[in-house]
C-alpha cells in the first residue's frame, strides 16, 4: 500500500463527500431540530461505508463494474427498469448540483444566474474532456477540502461539544407534536437518501475499474471508505451543528443555499465567507461531475459500450457523447427556471425510491463466491449489508407519504 | 471457464459484457443461438449481440421503442471466437473483425481529437 | 393493513387543502427568508460579507418572498399583509426592523401549528 496514494485517496473522499443535498439538509436539520439528527448522519454514513466498500471490492475482484454485473444478475427487463429509474434520479441530482454551482458562482461574482449556469457547465465539461479520471477525481476532491472551514467555524463559535456528542445517540426529541414528528421522520429519510445517493456506488465501482484496482487494493478500498467517508461526514455534521447554534435561535430555516456560508462568515468575516463558498463550489462541482459520469457509466456498461475517462474521449465515443448530452440535459433543466433547492427535494425523493434497486444487486454480487471467490462478503459484511438494505427499504416506503404529509419538510 | 466446459446459459452467459482480444468492450450477450431442433441434439452456436436480439425478451411495444431509438442491428459471434467465460466473455478476435464496433467507429468520426490529456 | 390504505389518502388530502393551514409552508418560508435577510444585513453592517454576496442574497430573498406571497391561498389575511409589508422594506433595512417581521410571522406560524 503506497502511503501517498492512500492519503490522497482519503483526502479525496473527505473533500468529495458533501454535495448540495447534504449541505441543504444538514443546515435545515440543525436549524429545526438542533443536534437531534446527528445520529441519522452517522448511521447513514455507516451505510455508504458498507456499500461503498462492497462496490470497490466487486470492482477490484470481479474486474467488472457494478452495472455490468447487475444486468447479468437481474436480466434485461428488470435491468432496464433499474437503469431507467437510476437515470432519472441521477439526472435530477446532476441538475440540482449544476444549479448549485450556478448559485455559488453568482454569490461569488454577482453575475446573472443563467449565465453562471452556462459558464459553470462549460467549465465542468471542459474538465471532463481535458483531464483523465484520476485528475478529475483528485482536483475536485482535494479542492473540496476548503469545506474544512466549516469545522474550523464550529470550533470558533464555541459549540456545545457535549450536546453535539449527545446527538450521536439515536433519539427522537421529546414533546414534538404529530406534525413535527412527521417532519422529523421526513428529514431522517432525506438524510439517508442524501448520504447514500445511488450515483455514489456506481461512480465508486467504475472509478475502481478506471484505476485498475486488483485484490491488492482491497485494504486501501476499505480504509478509504471507512476513514475517508467517516471524516467526510464530519463536514456535514459540522454544518448541522453550526446551524443549530447560529440559525435555530435566529429563526433561520435556511431557505437559500448561500446562507450556509454565513456559518463561516460569522466567526471569520469575508475571508471565511469566500473560503466557504469556494469549498461549496468545488464540493458541488465534484458531485455534478460524479452524477453525470455515473449516468454515462451506467448507460455504457448496460449496453456494452466502451467507457471511461482512463481512455481519451475519442476512444470511448458513445460514452463521450452520452456524458455531453447528460450535462446539456442537466443544464436545460436548470435553464427552465426551476429552483435548484426544489430539485434537491426531488433528487432525494427519487433517489430513496431507487436505492433498494441499486443496493440489492450489489449486496448479492458482493456475496457471490463465483465472482468474489475468497473475497465474498463475510458474516459481518453480510449482516451489515442486510441491515442497511432493510433500513433503506423502510425509508423508501415512507418517503412519498412523508413528502406529501409534510409539504416537503415544511410542516 | 472455456466454451467447451459445462455452462448454464442464463446464469453464466446471458447478459455478460463482451471484451475483445485488445481489451475493448464490444457489446453484451443479448441472446444466444442454438443449432438443432426438436428431437435432435442442440448445440450452442453463437452469441447474439445488438438491439435486434432483444426480440423475444421484451414486450412488443418495448421492441417498437427499441427499434425506433437504436435500430434492430444484430451481430452473431460464433462460439469459436470465445476464449473464456467468467465475469465477462473474452474473445480471441478483435471487435472490428466481428463487426462489433461499427456504431462505435461511426460515432468516433464525429469526436474531435484535441485537448484531452 | 388499514394504515397502509389510510396513509396515502391522508397524504393526498393534505396536498389538496386550502386556507391558513395550507399557507403554513409559505408562512414558514417567508419567516425564514426574513430572518436570513436580517442576519445578512447584520453581518454586512459588521463588514463580514462581500458586496456581490450581499447583493445576490438580497435579490434571491426578494424573489422567493414574492413567490411565497403569490402562492398564498388567502392573500388578504394577516400573514398576507405582513409578507407584503416585509417586501416593501428597503434592501438595507435594519436587522431590528426585519426581526419585527420575523417575530410577527413566527407568532402566526406558532398559533397555526398549535391549532
Amino acid at each position: 500500500m503506497n502511503p501517498l496514494e492512500l492519503t490522497l485517496g482519503i483526502m479525496t473522499a473527505v473533500g468529495g463527500f458533501v454535495d448540495i443535498s447534504e449541505l441543504v439538509f444538514a443546515a435545515k436539520a440543525g436549524s429545526i431540530f438542533g443536534y437531534a439528527l446527528i445520529w441519522v448522519f452517522a448511521l447513514s454514513t455507516g451505510g455508504i461505508m458498507v456499500f461503498g466498500e462492497m462496490s470497490g471490492r466487486v470492482a477490484a475482484v470481479a474486474k467488472q463494474p457494478v452495472f455490468n454485473l447487475m444486468r447479468h444478475r437481474l436480466g434485461l427487463k428488470l435491468g432496464l427498469i433499474t437503469l431507467f429509474a437510476s437515470l432519472i434520479a441521477n439526472l435530477i441530482t446532476c441538475a440540482a448540483e449544476v444549479g448549485g454551482v450556478a448559485l455559488i458562482l453568482r454569490y461569488l461574482t454577482g453575475a446573472p444566474y443563467a449565465l453562471m449556469a452556462v459558464v459553470g457547465t462549460a467549465i465542468l465539461m471542459a474538465s471532463m474532456w481535458v483531464l483523465p479520471f484520476k485528475w478529475i477525481e483528485r482536483t475536485y476532491g482535494l479542492l473540496g477540502l476548503f469545506m474544512i472551514a466549516f469545522i474550523a467555524a464550529l470550533v470558533a463559535i464555541h459549540a456545545p461539544w457535549g450536546k453535539i456528542a449527545g446527538g450521536f445517540v439515536p433519539q427522537i426529541p421529546h414533546g414534538l407534536s404529530t406534525k413535527e414528528l412527521l417532519v422529523f421522520a421526513y428529514f431522517a429519510v432525506a438524510i439517508v437518501s442524501a448520504v447514500m445517493f445511488p450515483y455514489e456506488a456506481y461512480f465508486y465501482s467504475s472509478g475502481g475499474i478506471e484505476e485498475e484496482w486488483g485484490p491488492k487494493d482491497l485494504p486501501m478500498n476499505k480504509i478509504t471508505c471507512t476513514v475517508g467517508f467517516g471524516l467526510g461526514s464530519l463536514l456535514s455534521i459540522a454544518i448541522l451543528a453550526s446551524s443549530a447554534q447560529l440559525f435555530g435561535p435566529a429563526n433561520v430555516g435556511p431557505e437559500l443555499l448561500g446562507s450556509s456560508a454565513l456559518e463561516v462568515a460569522i466567526p471569520f468575516g469575508w475571508v471565511g465567507l469566500l473560503i466557504a463558498l469556494l469549498g461549496m463550489l468545488f464540493a458541488i462541482s465534484g458531485a455534478a461531475i460524479e452524477t453525470c459520469m455515473a449516468n454515462a457509466y451506467s448507460i455504457s456498461q448496460f449496453f456494452g459500450w466502451e467507457w471511461g475517462r482512463h481512455r481519451k474521449p475519442w476512444d470511448a465515443p458513445r460514452f463521450t457523447v452520452t456524458w455531453i448530452v447528460l450535462f446539456l440535459a442537466a443544464l436545460a433543466i436548470i435553464l427552465t427556471g426551476v429552483d435548484p433547492m426544489q430539485l434537491v427535494e426531488y433528487a432525494v425523493l427519487f433517489s430513496i425510491l431507487v436505492l433498494p434497486l441499486t443496493y440489492l444487486p450489489l449486496l448479492l454480487l458482493a456475496g457471490d463466491k463465483s465472482y468474489m471467490k475468497e473475497h465474498a462478503n463475510g458474516r459481518f459484511a453480510k449482516s451489515l449489508g442486510w441491515f442497511y438494505f432493510a433500513l433503506i427499504t423502510l425509508a423508501a416506503l415512507g418517503a412519498l407519504p412523508l413528502y406529501f404529509l409534510t409539504s416537503g419538510g415544511q410542516g | 471457464m472455456t466454451p467447451s466446459d459445462p455452462l448454464k446459459v442464463i446464469s453464466q452467459l446471458l447478459d455478460l459484457p463482451l471484451i475483445d482480444c485488445n481489451g475493448n468492450y464490444c457489446g453484451i450477450v443479448d441472446d444466444v443461438a442454438f443449432t438443432g431442433g426438436a428431437g435432435k441434439e442442440a448445440r450452442l452456436e453463437a452469441l447474439l449481440v445488438g438491439p435486434g436480439a432483444y426480440r423475444g425478451r421484451m414486450p412488443r411495444w418495448a421492441m417498437w421503442l427499441v427499434r425506433t431509438v437504436a435500430g434492430d442491428r444484430l451481430t452473431r459471434v460464433p462460439m469459436a471466437k470465445i476464449k473464456s467465460i467468467g465475469s465477462a466473455v473474452e474473445l480471441n478476435t478483435a471487435a472490428e473483425k466481428l463487426g462489433l464496433h461499427a456504431v462505435e467507429n461511426r460515432v468516433r468520426r464525429h469526436i474531435p481529437r484535441v485537448g484531452a490529456m | 393493513m388499514r394504515c397502509l390504505v389510510l396513509l396515502p389518502l391522508l397524504a393526498l388530502s393534505a396536498a389538496c387543502s386550502k386556507g391558513p393551514q395550507a399557507d403554513l409552508p409559505s408562512i414558514s418560508k417567508a419567516r425564514s427568508l426574513a430572518a436570513e435577510w436580517a442576519l445578512i444585513n447584520q453581518q454586512s453592517a459588521e463588514l463580514k460579507l462581500t458586496t456581490a454576496y450581499v447583493g445576490t442574497m438580497r435579490a434571491s430573498i426578494r424573489e422567493q418572498l414574492q413567490t411565497a406571497a403569490t402562492a398564498l391561498t388567502q392573500p388578504n389575511s394577516a400573514y398576507g399583509v405582513e409578507i407584503r409589508t416585509l417586501l416593501k422594506e428597503p434592501d438595507d433595512a435594519s436587522p431590528k426592523d426585519l426581526s419585527t417581521h420575523v417575530q410577527a410571522l413566527k407568532t402566526i406560524e406558532d398559533s397555526l401549528e398549535s391549532a
